[in-house]
């Protein structure tokens, strides 16, 4: 039986040292459960893990139900250990050089279950180095070290901070048949930069995004499993972006002009002023945010930038070199520019697949009726890949959930590699892993090069890392 | 008024341009909207047509303007609102028309003649006049000046679809036309090639005809399977359905609905594959009633296309303009005064399987409609494209605006010319179909044939599936629709 365990953290903001906070953290580790904390790298992973071992100070919000005994495998928990051992040096006032504690006293300071830690000594293979020094072993050893130690110490909550890092094989394998036997009893908390390595006791992912839990997910929940993946899969894929199309790229622009240059713009109509007297310069690289309420003229103001506005044709709008107006084609505006928002989604009910959905970004169009050439399959072929989608390219686009729609929707923006992206709204609708998913995407495109993104959204506050620009509306 | 421009050929000229129709090709447009590059295009109207086709046009890089008659300018209507929030230059025929090289007549047929005849002298020499509906010429022999080319660019769809598809990066398929007696340049086909590119209609498929088969064409279908059958459908069976004792919502939402649904099908596999929605036993079904109707309409789809010929149906329609539209008005009153009209659609859910298995009287008559047309329109001399765009192509289209607002949208959608003719098709076909629909019952539209056992007869399903597959519209439909898929027109 596993310890009948219940944590219960309620809204809980904890710093550290003032280096690092994690806020407004609502979590609940119930009996039975054993989860794996993942997240980004700098999300807050250990620290999450350190909490439950009493480290941080509480600023906000409370914890409650964490036992007593508590043993925490960690770089930063072995770090401590090793730095106390250095300090006993520096205080030492004889002259005598300390040789330090030896491992066996180490291991020996926690130990519950003698039998247990000699037989986990000679299954780490420590027994030659049980009268070393402690701090002179190496990493990998004193990880070895301290995970006996937490072990034998028989805890009532274990937690795991990438426990098999820097682990051989055989280690490895050797330390998850034990933890099999160890979560019979005590429940587990492992925390792994990769989720596919998770052992299979693993009941709860808990999502560790900027400081705080973003998502709990249940193991056996296979749909909320497959969104979980996906999100990993474009936080921490390794795929690099798709080059656009080498042979038929879009035509060169000149580098000082702006990309959008829109002076004193007026919408109206015969009854009602949309706005009036509206300036916008968007250079090449700068990505803006652009807010305001609902009705404000967002939308409108970007349609006049894409030309799906009429009276684009009586403003004073620059766009990509063209002044508007003078005899160009929408479809030669259109090709310098991304376009994603739920209108867009909404139109786009068409039954095709979802490589011919991206591969209509070519085209700026909705379906495809144009006979894609293979670099342009090749190249949706790959965009597939980082979405994670590249098994489903030949399913249908209709079928898609809302969530899948909107990345690939961004996918088709992005196939041509176009100097504007524009996301309007792209979260609306979406729910909250959804919404990490598209927002991890957007992270990996405007860190990625040559387009400049607008992104428009009503909350002021909703940011995304590296937009730094806003333009507020109504 | 002139004297009909059809009946003033021989009939060997006749039967020539009857039969003037060729599939373009897509390499026959590299040249895009070159030839109206630079030129100044006026649309005079802007209501369905006008504002969507004018919208395309200056998308694609075309100079467009509006010229509006001046009430319409100084009442600040619609047509007014639309140019203007759209924003377009708005001005008056004296304003504009002097400065154009090309006019693009988009008001009512009904106005044409008027219109006509009023810009006609200010326009200037050597420019070129546009109609998306050759009914003025054919119908009416409008003189145009010798010096004046005149064309036809004749979209076959609603104003809205030819804005939404081009939206899309798409078109809609577009008849083309050149007036043969008005072409002094001979640069009617290059112009017209480039306003269809200009509208997004080369990209959907072009067929290249003659005024008077596009007319002769449009006339027919419109007036029976498209608009006629379709109204009269919808009151027949929902009168049915009522005598029947099904649940008015439930019998209106059946019949709004319902024609989108099972004509959807038409769009992406023809009749077959809508007669393949069905069960096989409900398909017997279907083909039996169809063929019954068949038989008791074909003498009315045979008049209405005659009388089109002759120039009857024309006549009787001008004289009911010189009334005041005195059978139009009453007629469309008279509509909306139909128990189907009136009657809310109810709050029920209808799958869309379900449509096709309750509805299999209207899955008969669309077949029906859309196959007597298209023989009759055959055996009249219109070549078979344009036969099969004026029929089944276009009756989903149609449907869709009977999904929208009924029998209203249906009619204030589709022309004056299309609306009139609709009703003179239903008041001669609800009762030729009176004692066809008597012993009907609930079990071929309301309730489905509601059967354990859907067994058929091998023999007789496969006489009846070769019957729907090797009609001639089949051939034709898949070919042209085959031109569509290469162009991955994906629906
Ligand atoms: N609707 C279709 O599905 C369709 C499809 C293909 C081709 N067509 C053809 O396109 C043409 C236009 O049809 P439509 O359906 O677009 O017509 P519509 O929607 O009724 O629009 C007609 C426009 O003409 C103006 N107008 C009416 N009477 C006028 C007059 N006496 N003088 C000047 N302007 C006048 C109207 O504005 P004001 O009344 O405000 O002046 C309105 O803007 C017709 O030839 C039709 O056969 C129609």
């Amino acid at each position: 039986m596993v310890a009948p365990v219940k944590i219960e953290v309620d809204q809980l903001s904890v710093d550290f040292d003032g280096r690092f906070q994690l806020h407004n953290i609502s979590w609940r580790l119930g009996p039975d459960e054993h989860w794996l904390v993942a997240g980004p790298n700098g999300a807050g992973k250990s620290a999450l893990a350190a909490v439950l071992s009493g480290v941080g100070e509480i600023t906000r919000g409370s914890i409650t139900g964490v036992p007593a005994r508590v043993a925490l495998v960690s770089y930063e928990a072995q770090a401590l250990l090793i730095d106390a051992e250095l300090k006993k040096d520096d205080a030492d006032i004889l002259d005598v050089i300390s040789e330090g504690t030896p491992v066996a006293e180490i291991i020996d300071q926690g130990t519950v279950d003698k039998a247990l830690a000699a037989e986990l000594i000679e299954q780490f293979g420590l027994t030659p180095l049980l009268t070393r020094a402690f701090r002179k072993l190496s990493t990998g050893e004193t990880r070895k070290v301290m995970l006996v130690r937490a072990l034998a110490s028989k805890p009532d909550l274990l937690l795991l901070d990438e426990p098999f890092d820097g682990l051989d094989t055989h280690t490895h394998a050797m330390l998850l048949q034990h933890l099999h036997e160890v979560v019979r009893t005590t429940p587990t908390v492992i925390v792994l930069n990769r989720i596919d390595e998770r052992p299979d006791f693993v009941t709860h992912i808990a999502w560790v995004e900027a400081g705080t839990v973003a998502q709990c997910v249940a193991c056996h929940d296979t749909s909320a499993m497959a969104l979980l993946d996906q999100l990993l899969h474009l936080k921490l894929g390794k795929i690099a972006l798709p080059d656009p199309d080498p042979i038929d790229r879009l035509p060169a622009l000149h580098a000082t002009e702006p990309l959008v240059q829109i002076t004193n713009a007026s919408v109206k109509y015969a009854d009602n002023v949309v706005f009036d007297g509206l300036s916008w310069t968007i250079n090449a690289g700068e990505h803006w945010q652009l807010t305001g309420p609902n009705g404000s003229g967002k939308t409108c103001l970007l349609s006049l930038i894409t030309g799906d506005h009429p009276q684009c044709y009586v403003n004073d709008i620059q766009v990509f070199g063209f002044q508007r107006g003078n005899g160009e084609s929408i479809w030669e505006i259109k090709q310098f520019i991304g376009y994603v928002s739920t209108q867009l989604q909404w139109e786009y009910r068409v039954g095709t697949s979802l490589r011919n959905v991206i591969v209509s970004g070519f085209y700026d169009s909705i379906g495809l009726y144009t006979k894609p050439n293979d670099t342009q399959l090749a190249i949706a072929n790959e965009w597939l890949a980082v979405l994670g989608m590249q098994h489903r390219a030949d399913e249908s686009f209709t079928q898609l959930s809302h969530g899948d729609k909107r990345l690939l929707l961004i996918a088709r923006a992005m196939v041509k590699h176009p100097p504007l992206l524009i996301l309007d709204e792209p979260c609306l609708g979406l729910d909250d892993m959804n919404r990490r998913l598209v927002l991890a995407l957007i992270e990996r495109i405007s860190a990625s090069g040559n387009t400049t993104v607008l992104y428009v959204n009503h909350h002021t506050e909703d940011k995304v890392i590296g937009i730094e620009r806003q333009l507020a509306l109504g | 008024m002139g004297t009909n421009y059809f009946n003033s050929l021989s009939l060997r000229e006749q039967l020539e341009q009857l039969g003037e129709c060729r599939f373009m090709h897509l390499d026959e447009f590299t040249d895009g909207v070159d030839a109206l590059k630079g030129k100044k295009m006026v649309v005079i109207g802007c209501g369905a047509q006008g504002l969507n086709q004018g919208l395309n046009l200056r998308d694609s890089g075309l100079d467009v303007s509006y010229a509006l008659r001046e009430a319409a300018i100084l009442e600040k209507r619609q047509s007014w609102k639309n140019a203007t929030d759209n924003g377009f230059t708005v001005g008056t025929y004296e304003e504009l028309i002097p400065t154009a090289d090309i006019v693009l007549n988009l008001t009512p047929d009904k106005q044409h003649t008027a219109v006509v005849t009023a810009v006609m002298p200010m326009m200037k020499k050597g420019s070129c006049l546009s109609y998306s509906h050759g009914f003025n010429i054919v119908e009416e022999g409008m003189q145009v000046r010798d010096d004046i080319t005149v064309i036809m660019v004749a979209p076959k769809c609603p104003g809205s679809e030819v804005r939404a598809e081009y939206v899309r990066g798409f078109g809609v398929p577009t008849l083309i036309a050149v007036h043969e007696s008005n072409d002094p340049n001979g640069i009617g086909l290059t112009l017209a090639k480039a306003y269809a590119v200009g509208t997004g209609g080369h990209k959907a498929g072009v067929l290249m005809s003659s005024f008077v088969a596009e007319v002769k064409s449009d006339l027919m279908g419109e007036q029976t399977i498209l608009c006629g059958m379709l109204q009269t459908g919808s009151l027949l069976c929902f009168d049915k359905m009522i005598e029947e004792g099904i649940d008015a919502g439930y019998a209106a939402k059946l019949i709004q609905y319902g024609w989108e649904t099972v004509t959807e099908a038409l769009k992406y596999g023809g009749v077959t594959n809508m007669m393949d929605r069905l069960s096989n036993p409900a398909k017997i079904r279907a083909f039996e009633l169809a063929e019954s109707m068949k038989d008791i309409l074909r003498p009315l789809y045979h008049k209405h296309q005659d009388d089109i010929m002759t120039g009857h149906f024309s006549a009787t329609m001008m004289a009911d303009w010189a009334n005041d539209d005195k059978e139009l008005l009453g007629w469309r009153a008279e509509t909306a005064e139909t128990a189907f009209e009136k009657t809310a659609p109810g709050d029920v859910e209808i799958s869309e399987q379900e449509y096709f298995d309750h509805g299999i009287l209207m899955v008969a008559m669309v077949k029906a409609g859309v196959e007597l047309a298209f023989e009759t329109m055959t055996d009249a001399g219109i070549i078979a494209d344009s036969a099969y765009y004026e029929s089944l192509h276009e009756t989903p289209l149609i449907a869709n605006t009977i999904a929208r607002k009924k029998l209203h949208e249906m009619n204030a959608t589709i022309s004056d010319t299309a609306e009139y003719g609709c009703y003179l098709y239903n008041h001669a076909c609800v009762p030729l179909l009176a004692d066809f629909m008597k012993p009907l019952k609930s079990d071929v539209i309301g309730k489905g044939l509601q059967l354990d056992d859907l067994g058929v007869d091998n023999a007789r399903l496969i006489e009846v599936n070769a019957a729907i597959r090797y009609h001639p519209v089949e051939a034709i439909g898949s070919e042209l629709r085959g031109y569509m898929a290469d162009m991955k027109r994906i629906v």
